[in-house]
């Protein structure tokens, strides 16, 4: 199967830091890419740089074979994103925010309708958004990301701030995607359980460096193959993690 | 122009597109006031009646307009930065150097309204309370062009600075340190002081003529040029991070 988005030895340092290591993924057309990693892993940055909001320090992508910069705009057309936390304007409603963004995308005005009717938030599309609670903030950064039906997603930790509800809900409509108009998904989370009812392919990052890419069928062979217990993602996501550090910190003694 | 209508359309509820002409109403309000109340002191000043009309009353308004510029250009980029909306931008397919380029279009112009308000408000007086056969309109806007090219440069540098700064109370910070640079060097002759473009705007307020100082004007343009281009050049290399 073709792979929508490819990166090679992707390398992000900050002076002394480095906060992704030689990553290099390989993420199929029409799959669900679940990306994985503890807090600092370098996630946001790995899709930062997918997104040109930060320059590699070293390696390169592809995007549907497109490359940054030289095809910075043909790249964003094709993506739809949620990085990190909402971004809005505050002093505008719901349905002004998603209007600016619809201009912008070149979009019919019923684009903007859709995607509110899609992530549940019509009945609030006239609040300002500074007036939105957290998880209304969240659906709405979601919205932005859906407007235009883009054919690749990159969706950071999604669910955040979310109600369980909330969450079970949202999760139906990204599982529901690739099927609905054959996209492509990079979705993270620290919600093990999440990515392991959502994801097609996983990948596993800690301290910046991919320890592991695959099917879910490959990580439990992997795991097991390794001695990890296999019962469920979590487990063997904690003991790689786990494993990972105590490595890390023999190599830094050395 | 959709990227303009779209800059335009994020002003809503802020005030961004109210301020400028609200201050060139209250300059022009200003000059019929003090003239209205002084006239008899000004028209007696040892000036021809046309530099009393232009200079007597620039000082003010010039004073209006630097903090109208100062807050508008402040809040025009904070609305980026306050929901993080400007990280979206970046993530859109169009060029982010032209979020700097059209709001300075729209601030260049909301500053032209303000300043036809004011010297709108200067010809009327000017009609009505200077002695007979003594107001000359052609005067009166070539000094209006000479006080609007000498504002831009502190428009173009209060916008370049405020799309850098995440923090408004540094971009408001650095304005008002410019107003108060601007009257300690605005009466020195030392040429150097005019690359201060707070120097520059106040240039034609502290003149007893009205006559154009061709350093001025050439100094108003180039420092504008240069602080739009850095400002539109930043946009369109930097990353968001």
């Amino acid at each position: 199967m073709k792979n929508m988005i490819e990166t090679k030895n992707l390398t992000k340092t900050y002076k002394a830091f480095t906060a992704v290591d030689h990553v290099s993924l390989h993420i199929k057309k029409g799959s669900i890419y679940g990306f994985l990693g503890p807090n600092g892993a370098g996630k946001s940055t790995t899709m930062k740089m997918l997104l040109g909001l930060t320059a590699p320090t070293d390696g390169e992508f592809q995007i549907d074979n497109l490359t940054f910069p030289n095809d910075r705009v043909q790249i964003l057309k094709k993506i739809g994103s949620f990085i990190e936390s909402p971004s809005f304007y505050p002093n505008l409603t719901g349905k002004e925010n998603l209007d600016i963004i619809r201009r912008i995308l070149d979009l019919p005005a019923s684009s903007v309708d859709e995607a509110l009717e899609l992530v549940g938030l019509s009945e609030f599309g006239n609040r300002l958004a500074k007036k939105y609670s957290l998880g209304m903030k969240q659906r709405l950064g979601l919205a932005s990301a859906l407007l235009g039906e883009p054919p690749i997603l990159i969706l950071d930790e999604p669910t955040n701030g979310l109600d369980p509800a909330g969450i079970h809900e949202i999760r139906n409509l990204v599982k529901s995607l690739p099927k609905r108009y054959d996209c492509t998904v990079l979705i993270s989370s620290h919600m093990l359980s999440e990515i392991e009812l959502l994801a097609d392919d996983i990948g596993i990052l800690n301290h910046g460096r991919l320890l592991f890419e695959g099917s879910l069928e490959d990580l439990k062979f992997t795991a097991h193959e390794a001695g990890f217990e296999n019962d469920n993602l979590e487990e063997m996501f904690l003991s790689m993690i786990d494993e990972d550090n105590t490595n890390r910190k023999q190599r830094l003694k050395l | 122009m959709r990227n303009l209508t779209i800059e335009l359309k994020k002003c809503k509820r802020t005030g961004i597109l109210e301020v400028l002409p609200i201050i060139g109403l209250l300059g022009a309000l200003y000059a019929f006031a003090n003239f209205t109340v002084r006239k008899d002191v000004l028209l007696n000043l040892p000036l021809p009646p046309m530099d009393v009309l232009l200079t007597q009353l620039y000082g003010m308004i010039m004073v209006l307009n630097m903090f109208g510029i100062i807050v508008a250009t402040t809040l025009t980029y904070n609305i980026e930065f306050q929901g993080s909306a400007i990280k979206k931008m970046y993530m859109l397919p169009f060029k982010t150097s032209s979020i700097f380029k059209n709001k300075f279009y729209i601030l260049f112009v909301l500053l032209a309204v303000c300043i036809v308000l004011q010297n709108g408000a200067l010809c009327i007086i000017g009609n009505i309370f200077l002695p007979s056969g003594t107001f000359d309109l052609l005067t009166l806007v070539k000094y209006t062009g000479y006080c609007f090219v000498s504002t831009l440069p502190v428009l173009a540098f209060m916008l370049l600075l405020s799309s850098r700064c995440e923090n408004i109370w540094f971009t408001l910070g650095i304005g008002v340190a410019g107003f108060f640079s601007g009257m300690a060097m605005s009466l020195s002759d030392i040429a150097i002081f005019l690359i201060n473009p707070f120097v520059l705007m106040m240039k034609p307020a502290v003149a007893s003529t009205a006559s154009i100082d061709m350093k001025v004007l050439i100094l108003g343009f180039v420092e504008t040029i240069i602080f739009f281009m850095v400002g539109w050049y930043l946009g369109k290399i930097k990353h968001y991070e």
